[in-house]
């Protein structure tokens, strides 16, 4: 201990100091920590003249964008029981995909995991999956799904199913990893086996963790579900696309408030549900161990309310998951019939074709999602500001910030991106718009619920010391809050770029649109160049996010 | 309790004798009472140490000196103005006087020692800072000169967080020198440090009370801690106090079975 040396010296004279000993080291880490966010601005500033963004260009596109808007108005519903059956195949098309992908996860993440033996082959083979599944977004694997399966539920329910696996099954692995080896140690001292101990003593400990990534993940699926349509893979995107097709903007108008009132129903329920799981945890433990002993001789706990309770949600988790299976009307003879599909789209991406215009598209996108996170990320700063609780100046622009942010969350990019499209034509501009827009709302989320779960001490600390609020803000808060300010910035960086990737789809610039146009051709090579391309630079920008979250994080 | 009530005379009676003086002060968070008509006072220059279990209401006392809490009844007056009544920007000014420990430290870990000492000196400044550099020379000599004071000036440019907890505390009140405080407020400021490091925070507080005549209000948890180190000992139990004398003529034991032993379910 650093202080069980001699006690200080009584006070001293004024010792005489040079200059050099009140300047601080300077440390090559911080500065390169903070080259970031200069290379930020730079990137944005390219891509703002690439793209044509100016004062006037952005103000003629808010006129033309309002113009758009009360073209809209009034919203038209369309007839109740289509829309109804709508909502609920987005919602099946979810649950079926978000069911599927944890049944392939589990397995997948044990093989992926470090610390349960699995060869070493096994182990990278099943990362590989795990990364490119992740890398590739749902509605990438929807356009080709759709050429494999046809249209419809069945290829949206498997494009959702095939890219959670990458987020639940690497979220499982970390959990697994991190699980405490001393009660699989202690069974494997007993002679289980390998798959015993998997089942008795990891997959209770990684459960709860599990089923609150399952819930979340399934929150992201029903976002993603409700643009599926847009590529023909079914849900109420489909309602969306014929609308807009048909510029009958009322019509679309009215689906669009759908979807955003079905997303603000879900978000409270996921809110709901992810509390009343976490506060089950320990309520289970204390059961476990309490009503065996005082039950004396009984091994069984008996049926109590909790219990039950317990049972039912399961037996329906499982019933609705079969329904939705079922949904997606998977017949024998239909997949049977998507076998030559499949094997002329693997056949056909082999060799890849990749091309300069494959390379200019994917920078596009590159260079939108840098633009819009950037200058997202700022706006979502001041709008954090204004929401976090302690730091916020007034309580009702709080509020009214917050619904704010909750609304604009609530529209899925995709439908921004439609909205700029139909507003100011086609091409990057729109798609920079759209995306500037969600990562808006989603570096607020992420900013206010860091900003609140920051240490209050050093704040009441200056506060005590007679600071004034800027000077507590600037000298407690945001040194605090740098770290998470970076980490979450470069988050919103790389979820931007998936983003921006598909953006395309619907028109709105980078190396969508090409993607879409070599699949409806039948150019699959290019489809895989186009593939392997974005999987290189998105598992890049991921890799040079964690680097310096680690670098900010570490000492 | 009525007696000693009579034995603490009126501000009025010996303007500024007292940096702290609570009369018949009764705080309730909802329907838990914490504090019941507790009377205080402390002198100028003087080392009174707080002692009781955990929930006792000494943190609770403690924030109605520096108005972080306000009273429902009774009066605080604290260098002999009332915090409760005080404008925002009489509060700040009440609180330049005022230094506060806390048992958490109050550090920013990412930031280096001289960095945080020097917020101890915002309020002499007009702009929000930030870095040590933005900080006018005198001010980064004078924090230096308080690093030294609570043996420190070594690590002043090490990070907080890579700092001990007895060196962070340390470094915690270096920076409640910056503010040239008349009375420094001491929320449990050795509870989370080793006993070698308790010894040694709790030293330095008393010799710093000593030489700059600052009074010190300290909250602490240890019996002996407290005997060893202040003039006067101030027992809460419950919300109330249960004893009030000069440390010199207290015995650990007798201290002990006033206030029950701290073993945290009382309050």
């Amino acid at each position: 201990m650093a202080d069980g040396g001699p006690a200080p010296a009584p006070p001293r004279p004024r010792a005489v100091l040079e200059p050099g000993r009140l300047r601080p080291p300077v440390r090559p880490a911080s500065l390169a920590v903070g080259a970031l966010p200069v290379a930020g601005v730079v990137l944005t500033g390219v891509a703002f003249w690439w793209i044509g963004v100016s004062v006037p260009s952005l103000l003629a596109g808010l006129g033309d964008t309002l113009a758009l808007l009360r073209r809209m108005l009034p919203p038209d519903l369309p007839p109740a029981p289509g829309l109804l059956s709508a909502v609920v195949e987005t919602l099946l098309i979810a649950v079926a995909g978000t069911g599927i992908a944890t049944l392939v996860s589990l397995p997948l993440a044990f093989a992926a995991s470090r610390s349960h033996g699995s060869a070493r082959l096994v182990r990278g083979v099943a990362r590989l999956v795990i990364v490119l599944t992740r890398v590739v977004p749902t509605l990438v694997f929807a356009i080709l799904f759709v050429r494999v399966f046809g249209l419809g539920p069945l290829a949206g329910g498997l494009a959702v199913a095939v890219h959670s696996v990458g987020m639940i099954a690497k979220l499982a692995t970390d959990v697994i990893d991190e699980a405490d080896p001393l009660p699989a140690e202690a069974v494997r001292a007993c002679g289980a086996r390998r798959w015993h101990v998997a089942v008795s003593t990891v997959v209770p400990r990684v459960l709860p963790s599990l089923v609150s990534i399952v819930l979340y993940r399934l929150d992201i699926n029903i976002r993603a579900s409700a643009v599926l349509g847009l590529v023909g893979a079914g849900g109420i995107g489909v309602a969306l696309q014929t609308a807009l097709g048909g510029l009958d903007y009322d019509r679309a108008a009215g689906i669009i408030g759908v979807i955003i009132a079905l997303i603000l129903v879900l978000e409270v329920l996921s809110v709901a549900t992810r509390k009343r799981v976490g506060a089950a945890v320990p309520d289970r433990t204390t059961k476990g161990h309490v009503l065996p002993v005082s039950a004396g001789a009984r091994h069984d706990v008996g049926w109590d309310r909790g219990r039950i309770l317990r049972f039912a949600a399961v037996a329906a988790t499982v019933v609705l998951f079969v329904v939705s299976v079922w949904s997606l009307e998977p017949a024998p003879q239909r997949l049977l019939d998507a076998w030559p599909n499949l094997r002329q789209l693997l056949t056909g991406m082999w060799p890849p074709a990749f091309s300069s215009d494959i390379v200019l598209g994917v920078l596009e996108s590159l260079l939108m999602a840098i633009a819009a996170a950037v200058v997202g990320s700022a706006g979502g700063l001041v709008l954090a500001l204004l929401t976090a609780r302690g730091i916020a100046p007034w309580r009702p622009l709080a509020t009214a910030a917050r619904a704010l942010v909750v609304v604009l969350r609530g529209v899925p990019d995709l439908v921004y991106a439609l909205l700029f499209v139909a507003a100011l034509g086609l091409g990057p501009f729109a798609g920079l718009l759209a995306l500037w827009i969600s990562c808006t709302a989603l570096a607020a989320k992420f900013f206010t619920d860091s900003l609140e779960e920051l240490d209050a001490v050093p704040r009441q600390a200056l506060e005590s010391v007679g600071a004034t609020r800027p000077q507590v803000f600037l000298g407690a808060t945001w040194p605090q809050f740098v770290p998470a300010f970076t980490g979450n910035g470069l988050f919103v960086v790389d979820l931007a770029l998936r983003e921006s990737i598909v953006l395309g789809i619907v028109g709105a610039g980078g190396i969508g649109y090409l993607m879409q146009e070599s699949v409806a051709t039948l150019s699959y090579d290019v489809t895989s160049a186009i593939v392997i391309v974005i999987a290189v630079v998105v598992y890049g920008i991921e890799t040079i996010a964690q680097a310096a979250r680690r670098q900010l994080l570490g000492r | 309790m009525r007696g000693r009530r009579s034995a603490i005379p009126t501000a009025a009676e010996e303007p500024g004798r007292y940096a702290v003086e609570m009369r018949g002060v009764h705080k309730a968070f909802g329907a838990v009472t914490v504090l019941d008509d507790v009377d205080l006072a402390v002198r100028r220059g003087e080392f009174v140490g707080l002692v009781g279990p955990s929930g006792a209401g000494k943190s609770t006392l403690l924030r109605l000196v520096n108005g972080m809490h306000t009273v429902e009844r009774g009066s605080v007056r604290t260098l002999g103005t009332d915090p409760a009544t005080c404008s925002r920007r009489g509060l700040r000014a009440l609180r330049t006087k005022v230094g506060f420990a806390f048992q958490q430290f109050g550090l920013v870990g990412r930031l280096s020692a001289m960095e945080n000492v020097l917020m101890g000196a915002l309020a002499t400044l007009r702009w929000p800072r930030y870095g040590v550099m933005s900080y006018p020379r005198a001010l980064r000599v004078a924090a230096l000169e308080n690093l030294d004071r609570v043996g420190m000036a070594d690590q002043r440019f090490q990070r907080c967080d890579t700092l001990s907890g007895g060196q962070q505390q340390r470094v915690a009140v270096a920076r409640t020198l910056m503010q040239g405080p008349q009375l420094i407020l001491a929320d449990e400021p050795v509870a989370s440090l080793d006993p070698a490091s308790s010894a040694l925070v709790l030293d330095i507080l008393r010799r710093i009370s000593r030489e700059d005549d600052i009074s010190v209000l300290c909250s602490l948890h240890q019996v002996e801690l407290a005997l060893a180190n202040a003039d006067r000992i101030v027992a809460l139990r419950a919300g109330r106090v249960v004893l009030d004398e000069a440390a010199d003529t207290l015995t650990a034991d007798r201290l002990r079975t006033v206030y029950g032993t701290g073993d945290g379910t009382d309050g």
